[in-house]
């Protein structure tokens, strides 16, 4: 798990971070390592834009914004634990459990707050189980989420009734989520953005933040600096359920239905652009870095979908996962190139 | 020192071993050669290079230079190539290393074969019989047999050492070949001392030459036929235990009178502002401790003998079964890093790249991590403040790096650790606690982590050091508490603190009649 963590979050050990310039030519002065994501965006956006009619047309733009507002949200969700050096793969299984509540309340005929609010609760109650299993059960984080989002996917279940829900939401509800406000974006593209910067705010200009960064940096280290190490990791991984949570808001407002198979499928494009992300800008784990991942990726998938037939499919799980390792590897090749040179013999103690 | 007292017939022979890492000359034409049948003591302080040695002769590392490695074997002298990992085995050299290298997870019986191979029937272990055959190599080493088939992370101490003996002489060949042991007694209680020496004895008899590294020093003139002694990367001297007495071991060890103390007695304020009283956990059988405002207090033991997990105990690194740390004054009720932080404690922790640096992380993360919110506006971190208060931290200790932002892990070792002073210096404390804070480290930067040690005590601090380096200790201390297997065996204070009277007190054992008044008393003599 840490060799995971290593190698995307922090691909660079530190060394070499300050100097972009050990690698040598061209390569280097353009930073492919740090801003490969920005400049394959802006390839997309020119190439497409030139040989496709329809690429820039602004339905087109605000419509792979909107889409990608749940991907955006769930990388936040695993973000926020990843700073403390802690997986949390049951974000999307969290997104189900949210958005089951949802329904299924509205559907009993209670009112859609009550609904919202314990939806919310339930999720933070999941992260809070989680937290306890990998704090003080001492379980690795990657089995102990794996674990929660399989017993909460059967939680999904139970509450449905293993059937989809294709229920009218109030009407007011979907107002508050899914109304066209600036560039014909809806709303909760701009919720994600105040969450977004939140995070950001929080990891990078407060206390707390450093004392997280500092948890999945070195929780012994850490510890032993009085930070608290445990609560940090139970918090986010609360945090993390929570906003898991709100993104199964965000796919009632987007689709107005229930289906089983609702979260799941973003658990990969989310954590993908954490890693993608995390190889951009600051060289670790960021939420500038993954945000703007996720839209590079969404710009270049729309694109290649206008150029192939509409019934190419595979082109999204292709583009996403070999984007994500060119990404990855670019980030870490000077890593690799530090690392050989590091490896000789230390002055051992006598 | 020229001539090698050796009886019985020769088996290795090495001449002219040298050693060089970067920046330090480890072995320098070291001489070195083993008879079988006999028990050759290797003896040195920290850093003389007795790691160094066992480790070229296991393979770990290659020599800069080796005039000659010569194996008498029965048809005749064969040279060997060292430093290369397959030589050990090819020569029938066997190492005992002092972390034992058992996987704490499987039996006895794994354990033993793991190296060798196991027995088979087709391609299933035949266990029966090897459970028979390792029960037969602990009782061929002269040990009452115990449960083979437990978790060796469940055995005794001194059983886990047998395990690891029976594992290196598995498969033992007829005829000349070497044991080498590095520190096998650091884990064992006095009785069972007795007990390992027995099975060496007896491998001995077998006409096993025996490479015996010790810190007991009592323990090479019990077992030990000829002790060599390295000093600053040279052998000394070589000669046969009758012919030394303990004190001109200590002599040719330390080689030096370096008894100057620059260390001036403390203040006459005589508040304790960190007292630890019946402390136990780990290593740590009972511990008490005070030190005074302005006061430097060394604390010295060989590596098992619980200095090294004093501290730890005290700022609750490590949990302590029993006692109570007061700081201040005050009670610290539970003792964890973050209550002996709030108590005004501060400390360094020993291993600096697994608990100290936060090695990703930048040097003004690492300096104010213990007290971000100083820096803070309401909840907002404000990073110029931040990055000017660690500039002028970088300056004032003379810390080099290219910067504040810089990570970590581009500084050396040194400027690691002045980083991790300025963390704990900006805090402030009334007491600072430091495990072995110049390991590693190059002397310049020791001299200079020396003055702000002065510094600290000078400005009222309690100071409590843990440290390995004896002279370290000489240097910088107000009083030194010598450890012996758990507990504080020992007190030196004044003219008393030299290098002779630490080493002698932390190598006398246990059952010895040694006291440590008398030990000062003899060095005063001497």
């Amino acid at each position: 798990m840490t060799a995971i963590a290593d190698a995307s979050v922090d691909p660079q050990d530190g060394e070499g971070r300050e100097e972009p310039t050990t690698s040598t030519g061209w390569a280097a002065h353009l930073r492919l390592d740090r801003f490969s994501a920005l400049y394959l965006w802006g390839i997309f956006v020119v190439y497409f834009g030139l040989t496709k009619k329809t690429y820039l047309s602004t339905a087109s733009v605000s419509l792979t914004f909107g889409e990608k507002t749940i991907v955006c949200l769930l990388a936040l969700a695993f973000l926020v634990p990843l700073v403390t050096d802690t997986f949390d793969l049951s974000i999307g299984a969290n997104l189900g459990l949210a958005l089951v509540i949802l329904f299924r309340m509205n559907k009993a005929g209670q009112p859609i707050w009550l609904a919202a609010v314990l939806a919310i609760l339930a999720c933070a109650a999941v992260g809070f189980v989680t937290g306890f299993i990998v704090v003080r059960l001492r379980v690795n984080s990657f089995i102990a989420t794996l674990g929660m989002s399989q017993a909460v996917t059967a939680l999904i279940l139970m509450i449905s009734g293993n059937r989809q829900i294709i229920d009218k939401l109030p009407r007011g509800f979907i107002r508050i989520g899914a109304s066209r406000w600036l560039f014909n974006l809806p709303l909760y593209f701009y919720y994600m953005l105040v969450i977004a910067v939140v995070v950001w705010f929080v990891l990078e200009h407060t206390a707390l933040g450093r004392y997280m960064f500092a948890t999945g940096g070195g929780r012994e280290p850490a510890r032993l600096s009085g930070v608290k190490t445990d609560l940090l990791t139970w918090g986010s991984l609360v945090a993390s359920a929570v906003i898991a949570g709100f993104a199964g808001f965000v796919f009632a407002w987007k689709t107005n239905t229930f289906q089983n198979s609702a979260g799941p499928g973003f658990l990969f494009p989310a954590v993908a652009a954490v890693f993608f992300g995390a190889s951009q800008l600051r060289g670790r784990a960021n939420v500038w870095g993954t945000l703007i991942a996720v839209f590079a990726l969404a710009f270049g998938i729309k694109g290649l979908q206008l150029s192939f037939d509409a019934g190419t499919y595979w082109i999204e799980p292709m583009f996403n996962g070999v984007s994500l390792l060119i990404a990855v590897s670019l980030a870490s090749r000077q890593g690799v190139i530090k690392i050989r040179r590091r490896r000789q013999p230390n002055p051992a103690a006598g | 020192m020229a001539a090698e007292q050796t009886g019985g017939r020769p088996l290795l022979a090495v001449r002219g071993l040298t050693k060089v890492f970067p920046g330090q000359v480890a072995l320098d034409r070291v001489d070195l050669t083993l008879s079988a049948g006999r028990i050759r003591a290797l003896v040195g302080q920290n850093g003389s290079g007795k790691s160094t040695l066992i480790k070229i002769l296991a393979g770990y590392h290659r020599p800069t230079n080796c005039d000659q490695a010569l194996l008498h074997t029965d048809a005749g002298e064969v040279p060997i190539e060292l430093g290369d990992p397959r030589t050990p085995d090819v020569a029938g050299m066997r190492f005992v290393h002092q972390d034992l290298a058992l996987v704490d997870t499987l039996s006895a019986v794994e354990n033993i074969a793991i190296g060798s191979g196991f027995l088979t029937r087709g391609v299933r272990i035949d266990w029966r019989r090897e459970e028979e055959r390792a029960r037969a190599d602990v009782a061929d080493l002269g040990f009452a047999s115990f449960s083979v088939t437990t978790p060796v992370g469940r055995l005794a101490p001194s059983q886990r050492t047998i395990v690891a003996l029976a594992r290196a002489m598995r498969g033992w060949r007829d005829g000349a070949s070497l044991l080498v042991l590095d520190e096998p007694t650091a884990s064992l209680p006095h009785d069972d001392v007795e007990q390992l020496f027995q099975g060496i004895r007896r491998l001995r008899e077998r006409g096993v030459a025996i490479l015996y590294v010790s810190h007991h020093l009592d323990e090479v003139f019990e077992i030990a036929d000829e002790v060599t002694v390295l000093r600053d990367g040279r052998v000394v001297a070589t000669e046969p235990v009758d012919a030394l007495t303990h004190e001109r071991l200590i002599e040719l060890m330390i080689g030096h009178k370096l008894e100057t103390r620059c260390a001036t007695a403390g203040n006459a304020d005589t508040t304790p502002l960190l007292s630890a009283v019946g402390l136990a956990g780990g290593r740590v059988s009972s511990a008490s401790v005070t030190v005074t405002a302005g006061e430097i207090v060394g604390i010295a033991g060989i590596t098992g003998s619980g200095r090294e997990h004093l501290i730890p105990l005290i700022v609750g690194q490590m949990p302590a079964a029993r006692g109570a740390v007061s700081i201040n004054g005050e009670r610290v009720l539970t003792l964890s890093p973050r209550s002996v932080l709030a108590a005004g404690g501060a400390f360094v922790s020993a291993d600096r790249n697994r608990l100290g640096s936060l090695r990703g992380m930048s040097v003004v993360a690492n300096t104010t991590i213990c007290d971000v919110k100083r820096n803070s506006l309401r909840h907002r971190l404000l990073h110029r403040k931040e990055r000017r208060e660690v500039d002028g931290w970088i300056s004032r200790l003379g810390t080099k790096t290219t910067g504040g932002a810089a990570p970590m892990a581009t500084l050396s070792g040194g400027n690691q650790q002045k980083v991790l002073f300025a963390r704990v210096l900006r805090l402030a404390p009334k007491v600072i606690l430091l495990d072995d804070p110049t390991s590693g480290i190059d002397v310049g930067a020791k001299h200079e982590i020396y003055s702000l040690i002065d510094q600290a005590a000078t400005g009222g601090a309690a100071v409590l050091v843990a440290s390995t380096d004896t002279d370290e200790l000489v240097r910088i201390s107000h009083r030194v508490l010598v450890m012996r297997r758990g507990r504080i065996a020992a007190v030196l204070e004044g003219a008393d603190i030299t290098s002779g009277n630490i080493e002698r007190a932390q190598t006398a054992s246990a059952g010895s009649s040694q006291t440590a008044s008398a030990a000062s008393s003899r060095s005063r003599e001497s």
